[in-house]
């Protein structure tokens, strides 16, 4: 067929581009008219950016177990089980925090990753099953090593540096959350094994035959998940200044809406991290802002559930899954 | 006679595009009417059309002495046109009396509530598989336990069982065996002599010549003309088609007086651990184009995959231009120079969530970073440098490299992964069913491209189901039967029949 190039710059092009960001704006916009005091100040934004922080640490992981066309369900397990071991070695063992977080991270973080990973991989099941299963199992855990019982009394230099604010100003969280995105952006877009990954997201029998190591990348996605979520864990610990048994409870929900908000596909292969952080912004501003307004803690999970529905429509019908179809 | 189905002057615009003009097409009762052309000139458009799925700018259809401005799927299907499709539309999971009477059930009443009447579903599909020659297999068997052959006999039963007058094939014969081609060939025949009209689309000219009565030929969405299939050579029908002659042969001339070189890559003993390939040993020369010849299921594929590492091999050698190789996966064949280009591009060679820049860059990419191909970094100005030589020096036609590749048409799509493998720098290429969809044009220019990479000293490896295409394109060409070696001929010795008889165990 011959066909004539038509550059035009269409509603469906800008909404490719930009849908996230346009979400966000068009919601502070909102907020911003209906309160233009409370919301609008930068004290509120920068406590609005604090409290998403963990949800965008939990949706950075869950991105990559989403872009392989998985989902890792344990995300919030893990987050309870490394706050909860990491209290407990500065409480109980006197660990020096710097150590305690180090060993949280890696063990309780990384390592249960890559057991997911190897469970995935070695079984062949659907990730939503294995992690089903070990978000029980880690839970189970979280439960038994701390007797179900709130650890609390932690050093305060562990608080004050996680919980606490850069220059006085700045929240760490905030800057941890921003930090690991740079560096998955960094992963995602510049390096090899980024490149490996959207490519094993979008044909695994494809990426087999091209020569990508599959399970290698596989176990990989999933202890980046599992970082991500011990991260979570931490800077949850230093703001409440307890490691609480049922912590985060139900957050592995936010991670996935922040992922699926942010543009990236159910089906794997197509999202930016980047676009996590905003997705993590919505959520937050959405409960933030209904506060604000005046709406009861009861609506909110309505209004978020709606936003879902509705960016994934858009996005199915003028974005880029409808050209890729 | 009255046709069954007569089109006049179809015209489809698409925005920016003619994709159907002026289109005049009809069937006869009991003819097979070969619609031809390349891909993307107007064959699917039109049979969507007939299909009622598009609706026509101008035109007229006549079906059932009712002259329509458009069909709509309803009318189509009352008219009693019935489509099967490449990509076959059974339900894998459902049985094969439900698949062909899916959506209107046999029922009988129970008292006041009405059931499904299986009994009689099963006597009727009885009935229908007999008539299609598909007596070994029972009513209630799981359609997903069918070969694809077997699958689109039910689609025919289907079809008929809908009392379908005029039956549209398209490519059926893309993934069937020559034997599998010879049934159901032997069934058109059978419907013909029943009075129905079948369209026939192909783009096997050997096919055509023998089950064709009438050719319509299409050339980018315009109407060339239609004609008694015996009337016409299969040059002309390229000529029309293509639009241009197109070479049939592919090997030096005699007169060239070229000579082979050394031997660049040679394999022993190679045997599988799953038993689908044993004890094969073969030879490559420099300038070489070495085929392989069998049925389906002869261990070719299974033997070239043993070879790029994608399937575990229990004992045998692998020489590679005076080096011994160890290839236990794909990335260790890409590390040491082996590609292989996969029969199905869509499930295992490129990735559709890529753009054409990155699929072409990705290979090189890959074998250049470290541990495993985990640790690197990717350089995006060296990635658009890789693929833009790589799309100058095969002509990819593509709107841009960041046009996603499964926007490209088939042949493209294979030029893609062509590209990736030469900006790999690959010292021996596998080509596994190279020109399965892809259409004549694209074809030559595929063969072209595999012979100069032959020139360059590649080593060049063919599997194919097409005996034509082996003889054009081979040197040599080697047959497998049951996992083994059977003969190896010189193309000038080989013909159709001794590779059928060597694949067949004739000769064993």
């Amino acid at each position: 067929m011959k066909t004539i190039e038509k550059k035009k710059f269409t509603f469906s092009d800008y909404w490719d581009r930009y849908s996230t960001i346009t979400i966000l704006a068009l919601m502070i916009i909102v907020f911003g008219v209906l309160r233009p005091t409370s919301f609008l100040t930068p004290a509120n934004l920068v406590k609005i950016m604090e409290q998403s922080s963990i949800t965008i640490l939990l949706g950075l992981g869950e991105f990559f177990a989403i872009l392989l066309g998985g989902i890792d369900l344990s995300v919030s397990s893990i987050m309870a089980l490394s706050g909860a071991m990491t209290a407990q070695l500065m409480v109980n063992q006197g660990m020096h925090p710097f150590l305690a977080v180090l060993l949280g991270v890696i063990v309780f973080g990384a390592f249960i990753g890559v057991i997911n990973g190897v469970l995935v991989t070695a079984t062949g099941l659907p990730p939503f099953i294995i992690t089903l299963g070990t978000q029980a199992i880690l839970r189970s855990l979280v439960y038994i090593v701390t007797d179900a019982r709130a650890v609390s009394g932690l050093p305060a230099s562990f608080s004050k540096t996680i919980g606490g604010k850069l220059f006085g100003v700045i929240p760490v969280p905030i800057i941890v959350a921003l930090v690991t995105a740079a560096l998955l952006t960094f992963l995602t877009v510049k390096c090899q094994s980024g490149r490996n990954l959207y490519a094993l997201g979008g044909n695994s029998q494809s990426a087999w035959y091209a020569g990508i190591p599959v399970k290698k990348h596989i176990i990989l996605a999933f202890a980046i998940s599992g970082v991500c979520a011990a991260l979570a864990g931490m800077v949850n610990v230093a703001r409440l200044a307890a490691a609480e048994p049922n912590a985060g409870t139900g957050y592995e929900t936010y991670a996935i809406e922040a992922v699926i908000i942010g543009g990236a596909s159910f089906f794997g292969g197509v999202g930016k991290v980047p676009k996590v952080i905003i997705g993590g912004l919505i959520i937050g501003v959405i409960n933030n802002g209904l506060n604000m307004v005046g709406v009861s803690s009861y609506y909110q999970q309505l209004a978020m559930g709606c936003l879902l529905i509705l960016a994934v429509t858009l996005d199915r019908f003028f974005g880029a899954s409808r050209k890729n179809s | 006679m009255e046709p069954l189905v007569q089109m006049k002057n179809i015209t489809k615009r698409f925005p920016g595009v003619v994709a159907l003009d002026r289109i005049n097409f009809d069937v006869q009762p009991g003819e097979v009417h070969v619609l031809l052309g390349e891909n993307g000139a107007g064959k699917s458009t039109l049979m969507k059309v007939l299909s009622g799925a598009y609706t026509p700018d101008d035109g007229t259809i006549l079906l059932n002495g009712k002259e329509h401005k458009q069909l709509t799927p309803h009318l189509s299907a009352e008219g009693g046109i019935s489509i099967i499709y490449q990509e076959l539309s059974v339900v894998n999971w459902l049985t094969i009396q439900e698949n062909i009477f899916m959506g209107r059930l046999p029922s009988k009443k129970i008292g006041p509530i009405a059931v499904v009447d299986y009994k009689s579903m099963s006597e009727s599909t009885e009935k229908l598989l007999a008539q299609v020659n598909l007596i070994t297999r029972k009513p209630t068997t799981s359609v997903g336990d069918l070969s694809i052959s077997e699958k689109q006999m039910v689609e025919i039963a289907k079809a008929v069982a809908f009392n379908a007058k005029v039956i549209v094939m398209d490519e059926p014969t893309s993934s069937l065996t020559e034997e599998e081609v010879q049934k159901l060939f032997a069934i058109i025949r059978q419907l013909k002599a029943e009075g129905k009209g079948i369209v026939f689309i192909s783009h096997k000219l050997s096919e055509i010549q023998e089950i064709g009565d009438r050719i319509t030929i299409m050339k980018d969405g315009g109407y060339v003309g239609t004609f008694p299939v015996k009337d016409l050579t299969t040059d002309d029908m390229v000529r029309m088609m293509v639009g241009r002659e197109i070479k049939s042969n592919y090997q030096h001339l005699p007169e060239e007086n070229y000579q082979f070189g050394e031997v660049m890559f040679y394999c022993r003993n190679l045997t599988r651990k799953d038993g689908k390939v044993k004890d094969v040993s073969f030879d490559l020369r420099k300038g070489e184009i070495l085929g392989f010849s069998g049925l389906v299921g002869a261990g070719r594929s299974e033997t070239m995959c043993a070879i790029y590492g994608a399937a575990p091999k229990s004992s045998g050698e692998i020489w590679l231009e005076g080096e011994k190789l160890s290839i236990q996966n794909p990335y260790q064949a890409l590390r040491q120079g082996i590609g292989l280009v996969t029969e199905n591009r869509r499930e295992t060679g490129f990735f559709k969530n890529f753009s054409n820049g990155r699929n072409i860059a990705l290979a090189r990419q890959l074998k250049a970073s470290s541990f495993n191909g985990m640790w690197g970094l990717t350089n995006r100005r060296e990635e658009v440098k890789i693929a833009e030589e790589q799309r100058q020096k095969i002509q990819i036609k593509c709107t841009s490299l960041n046009q996603m590749t499964a926007q490209l048409s088939g042949g493209n799509q294979q030029k893609v992964i062509l590209g990736k493998w030469m900006a790999a720098g690959v010292k021996l290429l596998i080509f596994d069913e190279p020109t399965k969809g892809i259409d004549v044009g694209t074809k030559s220019e595929i063969y072209k491209l595999m012979r100069s990479l032959a020139d360059a000293g590649i080593g060049v490896i063919v599997v194919s189901s097409e005996m034509p295409e082996l003889l054009g394109l081979c040197d040599r060409i080697a047959v497998m039967a049951d996992g083994r070696i059977i003969e190896t001929y010189e193309v000038a010795e080989a013909t159709e029949e001794k590779l059928a008889k060597a694949a067949t165990g004739a000769i064993a």
